[in-house]
């Protein structure tokens, strides 16, 4: 894969379940595909960044919603982004029912971990994504 | 006995994940809901604010905001001003702390610096909403009308806000404009039951409280006073019939 | 607290607190343990009300009891879990479970979605209705109840 895929956390600080979806966006811009991937902050994409609309209309991007109402997925469709998946932390807590998450500031040890497992299918994701760009 | 609405000041933080300025008005705009201000703030979930959550720009409509951003692009006070109204109070981090790049950690992980920060930027936060809450001029941001003192009563019936937050309203004609007085109806109400019976006395009391919930440009203020005491009058005069 | 202003006409009474909006529909009865209960003719339908999906937060699950199960006043009716609380819903009525929300299961966030409609709970044949009734609140009652709850919410 030539492009990098963009990920687009929601980021809301409201709930839990915000710093879940940007812990989990970090780990896998900063951390496991650092060179694959690029971080895309929701407000800027919102706001007209022509910047950021021009990145955004160029590469595949996997939005990341804390909750339901996922704000990230709808802002990155209606942007004119090419929404190549949409995951929500709700999902992947439903899998992990043992990884609880508290805390916004800061998550605890079942937040940190749920995390990681978001990052886990996010990666997958993009996995999927090469290897079908590749065929 | 009606009661009003509490008054609060909407907290929007910038998403900011780009850069440690962002995680720090996260930080800081968390320590003010959670310890420094807590029964006084709300916060405004900017990515659900952009979206189109309707609750919180209802909110934002009628509640004075502190707009929290990062760096001068501005995010979050740009955006509650387009889809909402323009915020109280303003507060760039980049430009209250300036720093070095990479001073104050990584957006991920701020260093010690980087929290001192946070806890100079939640203090800033916290005294704007002290003044907004404990001054009188500011609340709702609209236009600034023009500067006739002419005024005009219309007949309006009561109705609610127009931005969906459920505050009943009464639309009057002030300085030849239409103004959504805010709360009004329960207000008269509130003071009617009281026994405060229209006057010069009454009329002071009225724009006092009637302040706490609109913004009243200074130069209005007489044409404000005018409209609100002959609809009082005309309130009493009617609920006494 | 804004208190309400509905016209007699309006079903549905909405109440405002901070940025959130309460509905609590004027055609339904309610229990203090904020469940609603929708005559049905002999049958009643259970969920939960819109006050308590907001509370509670996202639901990642819904287990309600099997279709078969006889309920007697205050039995665990089910139990929800969101990332905030584990919640059990106690039943405000006598009768047997005849229907449970097949929704459930797949897409709990149904309940926080839409309450009153598709993320209705369970079906409940009625055994002791008159009775049950009787210690149920109208709207209006649970207004007030809602009121106070919420106030408190937001002293946390």
């Amino acid at each position: 894969m030539t492009r990098k895929v963009l990920i687009v956390p929601c980021s809301g600080i409201g709930k839990t379940y915000g710093t879940v979806a940007r812990t989990g966006a970090y780990i896998v811009t900063e951390d496991l595909r650092p060179d694959t991937t690029q971080l895309v902050p929701l407000a800027r994409v919102v706001l007209g960044d022509d910047e950021v609309r021009q990145t955004l209309a160029g590469a595949p991007a996997i939005a990341i919603d804390g909750c339901k109402l996922a704000c990230a997925a709808k802002v990155v469709a209606e942007s004119g982004g090419a929404l190549a998946h949409a995951l929500q932390v709700l999902d992947v807590f439903r899998k992990h029912r043992e990884l609880k998450p508290a805390g916004i500031a800061e998550l605890n040890e079942g937040g940190e971990k749920l995390a990681a497992a978001l990052a886990g299918e996010v990666v997958t994701l993009i996995h999927d994504m090469e290897g079908q760009e590749d065929a | 006995m009606p009661e009003l609405p509490k008054r609060k000041v909407g907290l929007v933080s910038c998403s900011g994940e780009e850069m440690a300025e962002g995680s720090v008005t996260r930080l800081a705009t968390l320590k003010v809901l959670q310890s420094l201000r807590p029964q006084e703030t709300v916060t405004i979930c900017l990515p659900l604010f952009l979206a189109g959550g309707e609750g919180d720009r209802a909110f934002a409509r009628f509640y004075p905001t502190i707009a929290i951003d990062g760096c001068e692009k501005r995010c979050a006070a740009r955006g509650t001003e387009m889809y909402s109204s323009k915020p109280a109070a303003g507060i760039v981090v980049s430009e209250l702390c300036p720093s070095a790049p990479g001073c104050l950690g990584t957006a991920r992980h701020l260093n010690d610096a980087g929290m001192e920060v946070v806890t100079k930027v939640a203090e800033e936060i916290a005294r704007h909403v002290d003044r907004l809450l404990g001054g009188t001029k500011s609340g709702r941001h609209g236009e600034p009308g023009d500067h006739s003192s002419a005024v005009q009563e219309k007949r309006a019936s009561a109705a609610t806000c127009s931005c969906g937050s459920g505050i009943p309203v009464k639309v009057l004609e002030i300085a030849e404009r239409s103004v959504e007085v805010l709360a009004l109806p329960l207000i008269f109400d509130m003071f009617r039951q009281s026994g405060k019976a229209p006057g010069a006395g009454t009329t002071a009391e009225l724009m006092e409280i009637v302040r706490l919930y609109n913004g009243i440009p200074e130069e209005e203020q007489a044409s404000w006073n005018e409209a609100i005491q002959r609809e009082y009058a005309a309130y009493y005069a009617g609920e006494a019939r | 607290m804004l208190p309400n202003h509905s016209t007699p006409a309006e079903e549905v009474i909405r109440l405002t607190v901070d940025k959130f909006t309460f509905l609590i529909p004027r055609d339904i009865y309610y229990c203090e343990a904020d469940l609603w209960i929708r005559l049905e003719g002999d049958n009643a339908r259970l969920g939960l009300s819109d006050f308590a999906q907001q509370r509670n937060g996202d639901i990642a699950f819904a287990e309600i009891k099997p279709v078969g199960t006889v309920l007697g006043f205050g039995d665990e009716i089910g139990s929800i879990e969101t990332v905030k609380v584990n919640v059990s819903l106690p039943s405000p009525i006598r009768g047997t479970v005849v229907d449970v929300n097949p929704h459930l299961q797949e897409a709990a966030e149904v309940i926080n979605q839409d309450p009153y409609g598709k993320g209705w709970l369970a079906l409940v044949a009625l055994t002791s209705w008159q009775k049950d009734r009787a210690a149920l609140l109208h709207a209006d009652a649970y207004l007030a109840l809602v009121k106070e709850k919420a106030e408190a919410e937001m002293k946390k």
